[in-house]
């Protein structure tokens, strides 16, 4: 069965991984700008509002709440280009709201964008793709549609999924996911 | 007599020293032609998203002015947008607005509210330092050198005509692809 992830967990691995980033663009050839490890771009989720909760503490990442998932995929254009990390943190309906930004941005203009993505609804003793509600159920056969790699989260151990699947987004230029299973503890 | 868009972009063009350029939807081939070189990026693709792309950009680069080339039809595809850049308060950004009142690209079909949509209260009522309107490419001129100076976010309303070409009439240019890995590299290593 699915458990719930704490939040300190998932800020601690975003951490490790902007760090990560910053220690590979540093590689690159990029002079250190600013002070915190990376960005996230919300639009505020149900399922990860724990997450958003203690973001609301951290100091090391910036978050910029966006008011649509559109303007969170071009923003993460701009700051890839300026090279900067980020992650973006989104429910399923704000994934089906803004396709065409994921098809002509990270797809088409190859920006390796990491989400996040809450599956809110989904129910603890069923698969996604059972579920009775159609945002639950339609979300991995669109990234899938769209062949955009994801992983779920389906308990602790499952958060190496995230420097795993922001390391994939880089190396295929392109987008990736991981949907968070259950609401974040 | 509302000016031509080219003439704008041929102002902004000659007094934009090093700043990023996102252009977008009828501003596009004209400035690919004013502007042929390596410091801009258009917004191609995903109508609506220039002042965010500006805004990722200008949030990454703080020491870098970004001139974001909007229009009137693509803003309200994404009008929640001026509240995102008011919100994240750029100091570095400045959002032109080409006022044509028409979706020129598709047929220039009339957009919702026409020429009477007010962006200029609309960008203060989101919180963005200040908006202005400008109707004349000589005002434009004048004003280019504080505006480029000016605390951002600031929005400028230009009172356009036509473009001589849309991004229909005129497909040339990079792939977006191209653009955003060119500019990254420019930036990189910078």
């Amino acid at each position: 069965m699915p458990e719930s992830i704490p939040a300190p967990l998932i800020i601690d691995t975003l951490k490790d991984t902007f760090r990560e980033a910053r220690a590979s663009l540093a590689a690159e050839g990029a002079r250190p700008r600013h002070d915190h490890l990376g960005w996230i771009l919300s639009v505020p989720d149900t399922h990860q509002k724990s997450v958003l909760a203690a973001l609301d503490k951290e100091r090391t990442l910036r978050v910029l709440t966006c008011s649509t998932e559109d303007e969170a995929n071009a923003i993460a254009a701009g700051l890839w280009m300026g090279g900067e990390p980020f992650a973006l943190m989104i429910q399923h309906a704000g994934l089906y709201a803004s396709v065409n930004t994921l098809r002509g941005v990270a797809m088409d203009g190859r920006v390796p964008i990491f989400y996040m993505i809450g599956l809110l609804q989904r129910e603890k003793d069923k698969e996604p793709r059972e579920s009775r509600h159609s945002m639950v159920r339609y979300c991995e056969p669109l990234l899938d549609l769209f062949g955009v790699p994801h992983a779920r989260l389906e308990g602790p151990d499952d958060v190496r999924f995230i420097p795993e699947y922001y390391r994939l987004a880089q190396k295929r230029r392109g987008p990736a996911a991981v949907l968070v299973g259950l609401e974040t503890a | 007599m509302a000016m031509k868009p080219e003439e704008a972009l041929r102002a902004i063009a000659a007094a934009r020293g090093d700043a990023l350029c996102v252009p977008t939807m009828t501003t596009a081939p004209a400035w690919r032609t004013l502007a042929p070189d390596d410091q801009s990026v258009g917004c191609v693709g995903f109508m609506g998203g220039a002042s965010s792309l500006g805004l990722g950009l200008a949030l990454a680069r703080p020491d870098r002015r970004v001139l974001v080339f909007d229009g009137d039809g693509s803003l309200l595809m994404q009008l929640g947008s001026l509240a995102t850049v008011a919100g994240a308060a750029p100091r570095n950004l400045v959002h032109f607005l080409f006022k044509n009142g028409v979706y020129h690209t598709s047929g220039a079909q009339e957009i919702p509210g026409g020429g009477g949509v007010d962006f200029v209260q609309m960008a203060k009522g989101a919180g963005y330092r200040a908006a202005y309107a400008i109707t004349d490419v000589a005002e434009l001129q004048r004003r280019l050198p504080s505006l480029l100076r000016e605390e951002g976010p600031i929005l400028v309303e230009l009172h356009t005509g036509l473009a001589d070409k849309t991004p229909m009439t005129d497909r040339g240019g990079v792939p977006f692809a191209e653009q955003v890995e060119r500019l990254r590299g420019r930036l990189i290593a910078s």
